[in-house]
Formats: C-alpha cells, structure tokens, sequence
C-alpha cells in the first residue's frame, strides 16, 4: 500500500490553494485537506500525461483537481492502481523509442524525398486543370520576358522553317518561341503548357536546323513527361508541409528548400527527356547524336565562360559527359 | 502565420494571478521545460503526424501546448491545457481547404479568385474570433478558466476595417490597428471573472514600428549594396543571375531575423507593462539583444542539424520569453473566482463542438 501523496488541491471555483494528501483506497482516490475530504471512483477521475517535471493534474468530474508535483511517490499510487499511460507519450520519454523514431524519420524523409514525392506528383500532374497549367506557363514566361529574355532578332523565314518541321515531326501539342537570350546565352527551355522557347544563340550555335530540331525533342519530352509540373507539384508539397510543420518554432525557414527544390530538372528527368529524343530522333530516321552534338556545343559555349567551372545549361543539365556518352552509344532502354 | 496573438499566447499562456500572501509582491513565472525532453514529445509527434498524413497533428498540438503550459508556473501552480483535439483538426481542415482554395482559385480566373478573397475576408474574422474564445476557455491556472468575450462587432473592426484602413493609408495606420487589435484581444479577456486591461498610448506602437522601418531600411540598403557587390565582382553573368533567386531570399531571410526578434521583445514588454488583472499588474523586462541572440544561435544550430534543433530552440525561446514577465500582486491571489456557473459552462462546451474551431494559419 503506498503511502500518502502531497499535493495542492483546487476547487475549481475560486483560486485559492489548498495543501492536501491524496490517498489510494481501493478503488478510489481519498483527498484530504483543511476542510475538505473527498473520496472519489478512480473510474470518474482524468489524470494529465507524464511531461516530464511538470505537475500532474487529477482532475474530477465537478472540475475540482488536485496538482501533484511529487513524481516518485505518484508513480507508486499509480502502479497500485493499475493505472497506464497512454502508449504515444510513453514513447516520448522512452530513450530507444526516440532514437528510433529518429532514425525512421530520417528513413521517411529520404524514402519520401527519393521516390514518394516524385511518384505522387507524377501521378499528380495529369490531373491539373488545364486552364492551372496554361496560367503558371504564362506567368513563366512572363518572368523569363522580364528578367532573361529579349525579343528574337532570328530572320522570319528561319523561325517558320523552324516551326513547320517541328509541327510536322511532333504530334504532341506545341508552341515554338524564339527570343534573345541575353544574360543565359544559348538555351531552350520547355514550359509544362508545351510552350518550347528557344534562343537565337542557341539556333546560331547549331549547324543546321536538324540540330535545333534534336534539341527541341529533348525539350518536347519534358513537356510529354510533364516535369516540369512534377517540379512545381514536388516544390509546393515541401513548401506546404514546412509551413504547416515550421509553425512550431519559425516559418523563415519554410522557404529555403522549396527555391533550392526548384532549381532546375532532376538528373532522372534530363535523362527521361534525352531517351524521349533519342526514340523520336530514330523513328523519324535521324541519329541521337544530333543531340550530343548540341549537348557539347552548349557545354563548351557555357564553360568558355569561366575557367572550366560548369555553369548555366551545363550546371542545370548535370553529367553532361555522361549523357553525351549515353546518347552516342544509344544505349537507351526501350521505353 | 506570424500572428500576433499566436505568439504571444502560445508563448506564455495568458497571465495569471496569484500568490500565497496579502501583501502586495512581485511573483515571477517559471518555466522548467527541457529541450532533452521536449525533443521526445517533438520528434514522436512528428513521426505520428507524418505517418497519419498529418490527422494526428492536431493531438501533437495538444501534447505540444500541454507541455508548455504545464512547465509554467506561477504561485506555485501550473497553467494547463484542455484543447480537444477534435475541434482542432476541425479548425486544420477549414484552414486547408481555405489555402488551397485561394491559392488555386486565381489559377482558373482572376474574377473567381476575387470572389473567393472576398469570402475569405468576410469569413476570417470570425475564425479568429472563435479561434481566441477557444485558446482563453482552453487556459487554465488553478482550476480556473479563462475567457474571451469578444464580439462580432470588435471582431470585424480589428481584423477586417482597420487592416483596410492600414493598407489604404499605405501603412501609416497600422501601428494603431496593432493596438486596436492588442485591446481587442486583453480587454475581452478574463481570468475567471477577473477582467484583463489593457492601457496604452498608440504612440507607443508608433515608436516601436518607427524604429522598425527604420532597421528594415538600413537592412535592405546594407543588403541591397552587398548583393550588388556580388553580382558586379562575379562578372554579372549568367550563374550570378540564376543565383539571384538564392540570394533575394538569404537576403530576405537576414531582413526577417533583423526585424522579428525586435518586434517581439518590444511588443511583449509594451503589451504586458500595460496589462491589469484586477488590481494586479505586470512587469515584462524582455531585451531585444538577448532575443537577437537566441533567436540567431537557434538559427545556425537548426541548420546544422537539419531541424533537429528545432525543440531544444522552442524551449529556450519560450523560457526566456516567459521568464522575462513578472506578475505584480496587489493582493491575495486566492480571490479570484471562476466566471460561470456549471450549468452555462456546459451549453458552452456544446457550442464550442458544433462552433468552434482553433486556427493556426
């Protein structure tokens, strides 16, 4: 039998502290203090969780409850009683459960980030609205004409010769954009409504319009891929959720991996888009390594910049070696 | 998110009355929470939340809130929490569908964007309204409730016509929509039937947001000459441009960390220093360089660990937040009586199943 527990009894209808012993009786709780004994079912009593130093609080149903500070001998009357806590907060003061869960949030996070995002915004992504995919693709190209990009000096003639062989070449809806590259010099980008955007640079750095063509599959399989609404999915669901989470102690923080997710395709996906415009390079009779060509042309025209540092195209079009390599040998799994 | 009222409240539970003897004294708050052991509440709730696709946050917020409260003290007792994690899952699930719904609503046309802003607008006070009735009724300290009693009236004037007026007045206004706001939220407030009151001149606020622009100022022209610098050294190409965003946004973040720790040590001090209970006062001695320190030294050491600092920087955030307010009794703290009869306490749990909802947005 354990012996009596000091405690602060309160009524729970004026503030006033009362100094009282509770006691276990069978199955109830005896409370005494000055002018005040209480014997109460321990069924019709609410015990606060463990936290820890702080107070626990036994609370009866009338809201009258008795604050016990004196953890040890608490433990004893409620090992008499037969009481448990709750398994979740048991767990949290429990050492190897914690660490545990540690390492399986480290496991979830890198499980999650490596194949459950890019899985659930694949499945996602044809499921935008189409009028959500042509409003963000308009608002990117917006922000490209803003800060990167100035009106196309390309003859017109070249642009409709451009633009009839890629219509004839693609049955995938399209919308091919020329502009000046100014600051990002030879590029192409691909936006998820099929709006491809190439730059002069990039025309004059091709031989011929076979090579602008191979570059443009590659684009093409972007948007058939649809990575680039895959990126946008993936980087609102981290944003969202760090939001929501970073509500506990800053939400300064909630910013930074969503600009760092965005940053550019994923390796898997520039590989995705090279296999995509190596199938369709083929099938219209023509060799991947059109594309490896262009590939080198623009690593070298970005390198030659700085001294042998990877940067721009190079930078966001990672191993560029590696896929030269890949596109050369065709060494592409039927897909 | 950056809610006044969600760190001031979450923070330090509302105030508190209390002590053992008559005469007037001061009786400080305590807290004893530990990061070591809030960091097993922290990471269970997360792992749980995770796992249920976040239905279970809505009891991680609970256990959270329980063990802030619980950890402090004043005379001698412990303030606690009573949230039903019910209603605030509810309240998760409106705001949820709210964000989505504005934010996707401008996708498809601007006119059905406006007409969801519009609703949001009209609809907002009143969550805030019911989310502070239910953050006061669920605060309790020795047995007893607090309350809010704010009404519909207040509630749009504060949160809906003053942020109007603010904007329309380019911001000159919002230092006195601030206070308007800090009154609304205090003087609606009662411990048991003790009222709370709050007094304060709106130059105060103007002072403190004064300094404040005055910090953001010299913050963007210290970066802005900084970033430029940058881009002008590396040449202006193209890699320093697609770094810009990176920049902008460390930048952002550094404007932020110059600002925040400002206001909340500023705010607490003006709003408690003019705060009564009754006949009792309060005396809050936060410092803004102190708070800079924690909030900086929390920064770097979350970032180095992945977030796994995240707890351990809660609770020293909170403890010296909490720490720094004193309660200046002017008599017997055991006067203070609960505010309702048993019988209307119940009709007003029923209300707050089917009604209430605690918003975090």
């Amino acid at each position: 039998m354990p012996s009596a527990v000091a405690a602060l009894y309160f009524d729970g209808v004026s503030a006033r502290a009362h100094a009282a012993t509770i006691e276990l009786d069978g199955d109830a709780l005896h409370v005494h203090a000055e002018g005040v004994a209480r014997r109460e079912p321990l069924s019709t009593l609410r015990l606060s969780e463990p936290m820890g130093s702080a107070p626990r609080l036994i609370t009866f149903a009338d809201g009258a409850h008795v604050e016990v500070r004196d953890h040890a001998a608490l433990a004893l009357l409620l090992d008499a009683s037969g009481h448990r806590d709750r398994a979740t907060v048991r767990w949290a003061f429990d050492a190897r459960v914690v660490l545990g869960a540690v390492a399986a949030l480290i496991l979830i996070v890198w499980l999650g980030a490596r194949y459950g995002l890019p899985w659930a915004a694949g499945m996602a992504a044809p499921h935008v609205p189409q009028a959500v995919v042509a409003g963000m693709s308009q608002q990117a190209l917006e922000l490209l004409d803003d800060r990167l990009l100035a009106p196309s000096k390309l003859d017109e003639a070249r642009q409709q010769r451009l633009r009839s062989a890629l219509a004839a070449r693609s049955a995938l809806p399209h919308t091919l954009l020329f502009r000046s590259g100014g600051s990002v010099g030879a590029n192409a980008f691909a936006l998820p409504d099929g709006s491809l955007i190439v730059t002069d640079q990039l025309v004059a750095l091709a031989d011929d319009d076979e090579q602008v063509l191979a570059v443009l599959m590659h684009e093409l399989g972007h948007v058939e891929r649809m990575h680039g609404m895959r990126m946008v999915l993936q980087g609102s669901a981290v944003a969202l959720f760090m939001t929501w989470y970073a509500g506990d102690v800053s939400s300064l923080l909630a910013m930074a991996p969503t600009v760092l997710l965005q940053s550019g395709y994923s390796r898997n996906m520039e590989l995705e888009a090279d296999a995509y415009a190596a199938h369709a390079l083929r099938s219209q009779g023509r060799s991947p390594a059109l594309l490896a060509d262009m590939l080198e042309r623009l690593a070298r025209a970005h390198g030659a910049r700085e001294d042998g540092t990877a940067a721009g195209w190079l930078s966001s079009h990672p191993d560029s070696a590696q896929r030269i390599e890949r596109l050369r040998r065709g060494d592409f799994a039927a897909d | 998110m950056n809610n006044p009222f969600e760190s001031e409240v979450a923070a330090q539970p509302p105030a508190d009355p209390f002590g053992p003897s008559g005469a007037p004294h001061a009786e400080a708050l305590i807290f004893s929470g530990r990061g070591a052991e809030y960091f097993g509440i922290w990471i269970v709730n997360l792992l749980l939340s995770i796992v249920t696709l976040g239905i279970y946050s809505a009891w991680a917020k609970v256990r959270r809130l329980q063990y802030f409260h619980r950890h402090t003290t004043l005379g001698g007792a412990a303030f606690d929490y009573h949230g039903d994690p019910r209603a605030i899952l509810k309240g998760r699930v409106i705001g949820v569908i709210l964000l989505v719904a504005y934010n996707l609503s401008f996708e498809f046309s601007p006119v059905l964007g406006i007409a969801v802003a519009i609703v949001l607008a009209a609809v907002m006070p009143m969550l805030l309204m019911r989310s502070l009735k239910f953050r006061a009724r669920n605060t309790s300290w020795r047995g007893l409730r607090f309350a809010f009693d704010g009404d519909e009236k207040g509630a749009y004037a504060v949160f809906l016509m003053w942020p109007l007026l603010s904007v329309v007045t380019l911001y000159l206004l919002a230092p006195m929509w601030h206070q308007r706001m800090k009154r609304y939220q205090l003087d609606n407030t009662r411990f048991g039937t003790t009222r709370f009151h709050l007094d304060v001149p709106v130059s105060a606020f103007y002072k403190i947001y004064g300094v404040l622009f005055l910090l953001f100022l010299t913050g963007f022209l210290v970066l802005g000459t900084a970033m430029i610098g940058l881009i002008v050294l590396s040449g202006g190409g193209p890699e320093s441009l697609s770094m810009l965003p990176i920049l902008l946004m460390l930048g952002w973040l550094a404007v932020l960390m110059l600002v925040q720790p400002y206001l909340l040590a500023r705010l607490q001090n003006v709003v408690w220093n003019n705060t009564q209970l009754g006949p009792h006062r309060f005396e809050s001695r936060a410092r803004a360089r102190t708070l800079y320190a924690i909030t900086l030294t929390n920064l770097i050491a979350i970032v180095c660990t992945f977030g796994l600092f995240m707890p351990f920087a809660a609770i020293r955030l909170a403890r010296y937040r909490i720490e720094s307010v004193t309660m200046i009794s002017a008599g017997p703290l055991d006067d203070f009586v609960a505010g309702q009869s048993p019988d209307v306490a119940a009709t007003g749990e029923e209300a707050a199943d089917l009604f209430d909802v605690d918003i975090a947005l």
